[in-house]
């Protein structure tokens, strides 16, 4: 409708206006770039997470302590895994560091399971530089901490005392006492977490680990 | 069969778009005609900022501030793309009643453009309503209590100004309810409406064709400009330098941020420019005589302007004065410029006493706490907020408790340093360190913190983490005996257990 009712449009003019109007043309096209440019780039990179400028931040975590009488509890029930609360504190984004429950599986190893511990498990004593990334067994005390969460897709396992092994409600996977997968379709064995006595105070370090890769990949510490 | 054929033969875009530019500009392009269109690049960039700030912003109590401080302090361009946001609040409505001005002045809302006029006014109102919302949410002091008196200007309303206060805030004061309220409206309802309110401005604006400039004789007569690519290039070219404007603002002066909202706190609210000019009606009803004021507060808050937006949305149906030449509209004319003196009159009336009552109010020291910590987050204290430390309203409420030096201390604290290091001194992490447990307040030789109180602390490496606060520096603020007193208060607090610090120790500590 506009077209045939401008005037404005129906004689291109001479040659020197027209070229201006294409110079007009470009340079407006040009100033919005521009402007898009300015704005485009600090909004998207607004939005790249904290934890993709600086991963290593959080790396290594912080030591958690466990329940007081955790230690007894898990060397009184030797070869059975006793499942342990504890909380840590988590900060979640903007909101002050909270405090959140958690739990792990505890086992006390005798001498002689500590060597199966370490045939059962070439993924974690395959090479002796694995054994500092894993400081999950305390050879001297004993003990060793598993991550609750299954390795095949996140599910919460438990010990079942009558078949005498870990099993995942979701899908199946079962794992032997020293973490080891016995069925199912979990790509590796249980996660251990890092542990220590501190003067009398066990202490954990969590962190949660990729689910579904035969890898064990660390997704976040706290 | 090119790109732009296909795409044009599926959906007619190609056309339409060509048909939307080609526009005759009676009398030829001009830069007088730049405001609307300046106006809708400053409405766009502020959908677009905001919408970034959606991705980290969250409305509550426990929330707003926690995410605003995030989005400063933590987010890459965080505080780049918020003072954008702010600027950019500022240049749209600074524009719009530009815009408002050159329609009035070159008689343009006149037949057959009324309709036009009228949602051209709920345009500004609508930008108004946006205005108030979005200084509610980022939830500091300012945002608080300047929120808390907009909204009882809306219980002072008679017979229905309860109902709409309690409706305002979503419950009977202003809450983590208000916050969500403010934010719906912020962010759905009033842009929805701004955006089909503009679509249909600009409809209208198509069908009637460009204003053109203020005469009476036929405007088809006059030589026809064109408006793609002569009228739009200057259009582009004064939405350049609206947009550099801001960038700049954004970059040298960015928007004020201030501690976390604390009603227990008392704080001299400060509206923004655009509602100077109500807030100094508001104080001149104040000072009328205590007989007349409920009337006079009632005039101020709610009649006059009330009167005014409806003046606004019927003067085409008004002024019937058919002529758009100025010399012919003197009525309109006297009475624009009076508005105008009264507003700007009103503005600075409202601004100079605003900043007095910051000032003496800083001497007193009253509102220390709110403004030292203020200048705590990298100083940016707004234009008219106080930055001084008054020492006055600390002491004497030390001396009315009377305690002892751990009582002081903890008084001392909580005024001063827990706004950021928290009341448990948990301080907040990457932004505020933690004192409990921190190895530097709990040092045996407590110099180092000494040091840190009495000139501050920016950019250091504490237990292995970076903070993006800078720790203010007290001295000449706080007396050597308050330093003493809060430095012994947080070296034995929340488990920590080091020697406390005298006053001498304080005194001989250098820079």
């Amino acid at each position: 409708m506009a077209v045939h009712e401008a005037q404005a449009y129906k004689d291109d003019g001479t040659p020197e206006e027209q070229s201006r109007r294409t110079f007009l043309a470009n340079a407006t096209l040009a100033v919005g770039g521009v402007i898009g440019l300015v704005l485009t780039v600090p909004l998207v990179v607004s939005l790249i997470p904290e934890s993709l400028l600086s991963p290593d931040k959080s790396a290594g975590g912080s030591w958690a302590d466990l329940p007081k009488d955790a230690l007894k509890q898990i060397a009184a029930k030797p070869g059975t895994p006793v499942n342990i609360q504890f909380s840590f504190q988590y900060a979640d984004g903007y909101f002050p560091p909270a405090t959140d429950g958690q739990s792990v599986w505890g086992v006390k190893l005798s001498p002689e399971q500590v060597t199966n511990f370490k045939a059962k498990r070439p993924d974690l004593f395959g090479n002796p530089a694995d054994e500092v990334k894993y400081p999950a067994l305390d050879a001297t005390l004993g003990f060793v901490l598993f991550s609750p969460i299954c390795p095949h897709l996140g599910c919460r396992f438990a010990w079942n005392a009558e078949a005498d092994r870990f099993i995942c409600p979701c899908h199946g996977s079962q794992f032997g006492l020293e973490g080891d997968k016995l069925a199912g379709p979990a790509p590796r064995g249980l996660d251990p977490l890092p542990f220590r006595d501190k003067d009398g105070q066990a202490q954990v370090t969590w962190i949660q680990y990729k689910s579904g890769e035969p890898d064990r990949v660390i997704v976040a510490y706290s | 069969m090119s790109v732009l054929t296909w795409i044009e033969q599926r959906t007619g875009l190609v056309s339409q778009t060509t048909d939307f530019l080609t526009e005759d500009v009676p009398g030829g392009a001009s830069y007088w005609y730049v405001f609307g269109s300046a106006t809708i690049f400053a409405m766009i960039l502020q959908i677009i900022t905001g919408i970034f700030l959606t991705f980290y912003y969250a409305p509550s109590t426990a929330s707003a501030w926690e995410s605003t401080s995030y989005i400063y302090h933590n987010v890459p361009f965080g505080q780049f793309v918020i003072s954008l946001h702010f600027w950019g609040a500022t240049a749209m409505i600074a524009l719009l009643l530009m815009h408002l001005l050159q329609v009035l002045l070159w008689g343009a809302y006149k037949a057959p453009r009324e309709i036009m006029w009228v949602i051209g006014v709920l345009l500004l109102v609508i930008t108004l309503v946006l205005g108030l919302t979005g200084y509610l949410l980022p939830w500091d002091m300012n945002a608080y209590f300047a929120s808390q008196v907009a909204i009882n200007i809306a219980s002072s309303v008679p017979i229905v100004g309860n109902a709409t206060q309690q409706f305002l805030s979503g419950g009977p004061g202003i809450g983590t309810l208000t916050i969500n309220r403010f934010y719906g409206l912020h962010v759905w309802l009033m842009p929805a409406a701004l955006v089909l309110l503009t679509v249909g401005h600009l409809t209208i604006f198509r069908h009637n064709g460009s204003a053109g400039p203020p005469v009476d004789h036929d405007l088809k007569r006059l030589p026809q400009g064109r408006f793609w690519p002569n009228q739009m290039f200057m259009d582009a070219a004064a939405s350049f330098a609206v947009f550099a404007i801001i960038v700049l603002l954004a970059i040298f002066s960015p928007a004020p941020f201030d501690v976390k909202a604390d009603p227990t706190k008392q704080f001299i609210a400060y509206p923004a420019w655009y509602f100077l000019a109500l807030y100094g009606l508001l104080r001149v009803a104040g000072q009328t005589p205590q007989a007349i004021q409920p009337i006079a507060n009632l005039l101020a808050t709610v009649v006059i302007p009330g009167a005014f937006v409806t003046l606004l949305i019927l003067l085409p149906f008004i002024d019937r004065n058919p002529s758009r030449q100025l010399s012919r509209r003197p009525w309109i004319l006297g009475l624009t410029a009076l508005s105008l003196v009264f507003a700007i009159g009103l503005t600075l009336y409202s601004q100079l006493a605003v900043q007095k009552e910051q000032a003496e109010a800083s001497e007193g020291g009253a509102p220390a706490a709110a403004a030292a910590a203020s200048n705590t987050l990298g100083g940016k204290t707004s234009a008219g907020a106080s930055s001084t430390v008054g020492t006055g309203g600390g002491g004497s409420q030390v001396a009315t408790t009377g305690g002892t030096g751990t009582g002081k201390g903890e008084q001392i604290f909580t005024q001063n340093c827990a706004s950021c290091h928290q009341a448990n001194g948990q301080g907040q992490p990457g932004v505020f360190p933690n004192l409990a447990g921190n190895k530097d307040v709990v040092a045996s030789d407590p110099k180092g913190i000494i040091h840190t109180l009495n000139y501050g602390l920016a950019g250091k490496v504490i237990d292995g983490k970076t903070y993006a606060a800078q720790m203010p520096a007290w001295k000449g603020n706080l007396s050597n005996d308050d330093i003493a007193a809060v430095i012994t208060y947080i070296r034995s607090s929340w488990g920590n257990k080091a020697s406390a610090v005298t006053t001498a120790q304080v005194a001989a500590s250098t820079k």
